[in-house]
């Protein structure tokens, strides 16, 4: 193949392919294709990855057996814990918190934030992360938090838009509890100094998504989750919570029915710690990186499911862990950022998916699932996608329409981060559409709780991504941010209550892993695959196929 | 063999195989050389520093965290072919270049004040009792040059002896908190924990909580929502549907 | 890069002279009187200061040392940035940067001697700064003071609408706008700059020799007495001559005389406290400006009952 001549960022072949979305960009400043009705959804959701055959299998162990899962959360469901019986010391206490928070993005920070606000001294909380205090989904959240706090709108109307969202499969009371807790939320990010964006005269700013009915969204330019986020980790810092970085948790530890804290891995020399805590808080995120059917990902590196293979070991119940979001914009060009997150915003603020031919084909704020899923259609069905010189498919997102319709300056002062990302591969996303394709975003499901986070489990609560049920099967934008901020409070409360009133001795044993290898080896499961993965693997198949290991 | 006649996941998976899996060297035509900490690996050329890092064995345990831009762990300093200038950069957000010499930063050991935002007065004075080395700022604008999100670090700096949070807020916002501003500067500032306080002292004072807001908690304490909300939350999925599909739209 | 072009400003019909105007880090936090009652003065006499945009601290102290160029880049940047604003259009053809603080007057006029008399540092600091243009050396840095005196105090005692009709005011030069001799804008020993505007606002100008005396200057970070003995020599002595007021352009000094007369109190309960006014605020009066620019809140020493005594102000004039 020859060398190809790129102009500013695009080779030339796909520059000719821009011209077409230009070409129409005037007509279609005043068209917007309808919204799909019921009907129209369920045909295009047949091509989304959710739905076309061949992802999923019956999870044979567990809580959930029986139930339908994608294949990659069912491997690691019937994986083989890392540690067994004998391989740990568990007489040797290292930490021993009232609360241990595993996972430090929003949900696990505010949990922190509220225990302590409700009487837990700092030195008996424990939250401990991954990787660094805050490398999570969370600061990656670009487009926004929902709250109803408009006068036009209401908490019944945000439960509506949400339940009609995740298809009427939504938990109703945490559901409920999210809606509830929203504005007091956003009040208590104000009062901790977060800046949101506003209105001239001091009124938060709020703008449309895929499946609102009321303009609901807040957003801090787009950096909403880093701008909460790094608000909440000043703060946990300034009171001087206890915290560990780079210690993964690699299993829960337990006494009989209830969780009894965890063994915590150094992800550098190896080494483990042992926690006994009355409570426990899992608020360790998503599984992007488990890339299911294939997909790039929005998420962060750490996004690999290990809470949720924790919890169902120790016998916790999952819902809706058949449903996967896609996020319907992800980059698919240049090779570099396939699969970065491109917000819902952009939408909201007049962004069109537009196809090879130059039409727009979608209305732009489906539900996420049917956006998804109207852009593969558009790419692998009908054949109006855009090829990368990589062999990758998409169709446009036509950013310049923001400035036409927003004015001139508005995606400098709303979409920084965009900007920059796409700077660097000389795409100047005011003048030039970008070209997208869905990827990975979002665990819909996850472990199922009470409105206060609480799981089955006696000991063990769940906030944030890791937890299922308030989203249903489909999670609208600006509920995620949301419901880690609300789940993470509750939590933080509900531990610290809960902490308050227990005097009991606990003691610390794995033999709920020693039970689940007896299940696991009765459902004839090979020993072939170890949970959790704490971090996926990319280094080259070169490389890889001629290590040794030594050390 | 995944083809066009292939089920549309398989060869959506194909498509995307770099960016899911280590990649697969017979995939690549083009190739540059780059030093890692000195040390010279051939990698594919359309990577940034951190996928061709794991391309050339690196497993990253430090020196990373979301892969795209927002979390600052990826702080890396590096020399390109023929310059003498050491630049910084994010590993996640820098493509790789031939004759690259490049070492990741995998921590930055910077002091963060403590102090309670609730009790401080809004005035720059805030800026000199938990952060005086603000004053020794001698505007040589090193910090500036090192930012990997081109922020007019200096200029935010200068705001904050003035005390115009305002202005700190707008330039800083971008701020990732990589740190590479502190390890850079000459005066040993901590440019990135000092916006941390402008930041949330402009949000807090400059900004506060909005009328709407206030009011909104305040119905909810009082449960002005919790007959309808009963209703909503106990009535069958088809009437749930019907008021779903009927709602009003709010227009743009 | 975040920052934009400025927008270009015409200048406006009646002919007012715009002046690039360096406000400094104090101006906008502990002495906002100082900005907001100049600002005010300037513009009642057709004089637009227009503040500098992105400017920066000027260096806070003049370093003497050979070999210390870095602290001289503060002031440098400052200088482009006045070249940038003929660039942009935001002033024309004007070259001049005035300074209200004393302070920093001192600094970016001592930086710009030495980078006008010394073209090696000059091509020395342009080359660590090379990401912005060069800085040409064609910047004049000049005080408030002198933009008055080439005005004419006739001119000023002509907007005068209330008279300081008896209030004595010894005016208080300190060192910043007096030494050293290439840098001062008045005779170092005996200065009268401050007199002459004093009186063409209507005041009693009242002499004291220790208008030039050294007030402390940074030791009062360090040893709060050593400011307390001096500004008890200052403030006395011009008591003694029958001043009821003092009047001064430097921040620092007006905090050491007027903020520390608490010290000097503690240490001679016999003191008698006395005002000491910027002397932009005796402007304002006098021009019969808007109280809020006065700012009085800022001052240690509460100036309003000796204002409602001589009826300059209101009896309930607020600020």
């Amino acid at each position: 193949m020859a060398e190809l001549t790129y102009i500013e960022g695009y080779p030339e072949y796909m520059r000719k392919e821009i011209e077409k979305v230009a070409k129409t960009r005037d007509k279609r400043l005043d068209y917007t294709p309808p919204a799909m009705t019921m009907k129209q959804r369920d045909e295009v959701l047949r091509v989304h990855p959710d739905y076309a055959p061949g992802g999923k299998r019956e999870i044979s162990v567990g809580p959930n057996k029986g139930q339908n899962a994608p294949n990659e959360v069912a491997d690691l469901l019937e994986a083989y814990p890392l540690v067994e019986k004998g391989e740990v010391d568990l007489s040797q206490i290292d930490y021993n918190p009232d609360i241990l928070i595993i996972g430090g993005g929003l949900a696990g920070t505010s949990a922190a934030l509220w225990a302590h606000d409700s009487g837990v001294a700092k030195e008996n909380i424990l939250l401990t992360n991954k990787l660094r205090h805050g490398d999570a989904n969370s600061i990656m959240a670009e487009g926004g938090t929902q709250a109803a706090d408009r006068e036009v709108d209401s908490i019944v109307k945000h439960y509506i838009d949400t339940i009609g969202g995740g298809h009427f499969t939504n938990k109703p009371d945490v559901t409920r509890a999210l809606v509830e807790d929203a504005p007091l939320i956003m009040k208590w990010l104000c009062e901790l100094g977060a800046i949101f964006d506003r209105e001239e005269n001091g009124d938060l700013a709020e703008k449309l998504a895929g499946g609102l009915s009321v303009k609901r969204m807040h957003s801090c330019r787009d950096y909403t989750g880093l701008e909460e986020f790094r608000v909440l980790r000043d703060e946990f810092r300034t009171r001087g919570i206890s915290y560990l970085e780079h210690y993964p948790a690699i299993e829960l530890l337990t006494e009989g029915n209830r969780v009894t804290g965890a063994i915590l891995w150094n992800i550098e020399t190896g080494d483990y710690k042992i926690v006994k805590a009355k409570a426990t808080i899992i608020a360790t995120g998503g599984y992007g990186r488990l890339h299911i059917r294939g997909f790039p990902t929005t998420n962060h590196y750490g996004a690999t499911f290990d809470g949720v293979v924790l919890a169902y070991r120790a016998g916790a119940k999952l819902r809706d862990i058949d449903a996967v979001q896609y996020h319907p914009t992800g980059a698919a060009y240049p090779i570099q950022i396939v699969g970065y997150l491109l917000t819902e915003k952009l939408r909201g603020s007049g962004a069109q998916p537009v196809n090879a031919d130059g039409e727009a084909f979608v209305y732009p704020l489906e539900p996420r699932d049917v956006e998804a899923a109207s852009i593969i259609r558009e790419c692998y069905v009908r054949d109006k996608g855009i090829t990368t010189p990589t062999g990758l498919r998409g169709v446009w997102l036509d950013t310049p329409l923001i400035e036409i319709k927003n004015g001139k300056g508005y995606i400098e002062k709303a979409f920084p981060g965009m900007i920059r990302m796409y700077k660097r591969y000389d795409i100047d996303i005011r003048k030039d559409p970008v070209l997208v394709f869905p990827t990975l975003h979002y665990q819909n499901g996850g472990v199922e709780t009470d409105p206060s986070g609480r799981t089955n489990i006696e000991g063990l609560w769940v906030a944030g991504e890791v937890s299922g049920g308030v989203h249903g099967k489909n999670r609208l934008m600006g509920n995620s941010t949301l419901d880690c901020l609300v789940f993470g409070r509750r939590a933080g409360m509900s531990t610290a209550d809960y902490v308050k009133s227990y005097s009991g001795e606990i003691s610390v044993t794995i033999d709920h892993l020693n039970q689940y290898v007896q299940q696991l080896e009765e459902a004839g499961i090979k020993r072939t695959r170890r949970a959790p993965i704490i971090l996926p693997d990319y280094r080259g198949k070169a490389a890889l196929a001629r290590m040794i290991d030594v050390f | 063999m995944v083809d066009n006649k292939s089920p549309i996941m398989e060869r959506i998976a194909e498509a995307n195989k770099a960016a899911t899996t280590g990649i697969d060297a017979t995939d690549i035509k083009n190739w540059i050389e780059i030093y890692i900490m000195g040390k010279a690996y051939k990698v594919p050329a359309d990577l940034t520093i951190l996928t061709a890092m794991e391309y050339a064995g690196y497993k990253f345990v430090r020196g990373v965290g979301c892969r795209q831009g927002f979390c600052g762990a990826c702080a890396t300093v590096f020399r390109k072919k023929g310059d003498y200038k050491l630049q910084t950069g994010m590993a996640c957000q820098t493509r790789a270049e031939d004759g690259m010499y490049l070492v990741q930063i995998p921590f930055t050991p910077a002091e963060k004040a403590d102090y309670d935002i609730t009790k401080e007065p809004y005035e720059a004075s805030v800026f000199i009792k938990y952060y005086p080395e603000v004053t020794r700022c001698v505007s040589c604008n090193t910090c500036t040059k090192a930012c990997p999100q081109d922020l007019e670090v200096m200029d935010y700096v200068q705001d904050a002896i003035r005390g115009d949070f305002n202005a700190l807020a707008d330039i800083s916002f971008d701020c990732i908190q990589c740190g590479l501003c502190a390890m850079r500067c000459p005066a040993e500032i901590v440019q990135y924990h000092v916006a941390q306080l402008g930041r949330r002292m402009f949000g807090r004072y400059g900004q506060g909580v909005p009328d709407h807001l206030r009011k909104r908690v305040k119905e909810i304490n009082e449960g002005k929502f919790n007959q309808e909300m009963a209703r909503i939350t106990t009535c069958a999925i088809d009437e749930l549907r019907k008021i779903y599909t009927e709602r009003e739209k709010e227009p743009e | 890069m975040t920052t934009t072009k400025p927008e270009t400003t015409k200048t406006t019909a009646t002919g007012n002279s715009k002046i690039p105007y360096y406000p400094g880090c104090t101006l906008k936090t502990t002495a906002k009187n100082f900005e907001n009652s100049a600002l005010a003065a300037a513009r009642a006499l057709g004089i637009e200061l227009l503040e500098i945009p992105r400017w920066n601290c000027c260096g806070t102290v003049f370093s003497l040392a050979d070999d210390d160029l870095i602290h001289h880049v503060a002031s440098v940047r400052n200088f482009i940035r006045v070249q940038e604003m003929n660039d942009y259009g935001l002033v024309k053809n004007e070259n001049r940067l005035v300074t209200l603080c004393a302070m920093c007057f001192n600094t970016l006029k001592s930086t710009n001697l030495r980078m006008k008399n010394n073209a090696e540092d000059l091509s020395k600091i342009n080359d660590l700064m090379y990401r912005e243009e060069d800085y040409q050396g064609k910047v004049e840095v000049i005080h408030f003071l002198e933009v008055l005196k080439a005005l004419g105090f006739e001119k000023i005692h002509d907007r005068v609408k209330k008279p300081l009709k008896d209030l004595k005011v010894a005016p208080y030069y300190g060192c910043m706008i007096l030494r050293p001799q290439e840098v001062g804008i008045d005779d170092p020993e005996d200065p009268t700059i401050q007199r002459d505007l004093l009186e063409s606002l209507g005041a009693d100008a009242v002499d004291t020799p220790y208008k030039r005396v050294c007030c402390g200057s940074y030791q009062t970070v360090k040893d709060k007495d050593i400011v307390a003995e001096l500004a008890y020599d200052i403030l006395t002595h011009a008591q003694k001559e029958g001043a009821e007021a003092l009047a001064t352009v430097c921040p620092l000094c007006a905090f050491n005389l007027d903020h520390r007369q608490k010290e000097v109190k503690a240490k001679h309960p016999d003191f008698t406290e006395i005002p000491v006014f910027y002397v932009t605020q005796l402007m304002a009066i006098a021009f019969g400006l808007d109280g809020e620019c006065y700012g009085f809140d800022q001052n240690y020493v509460d100036p309003r009952p000796l204002l409602r005594k001589k009826s300059l102000i209101e009896q309930q004039q607020e600020s």
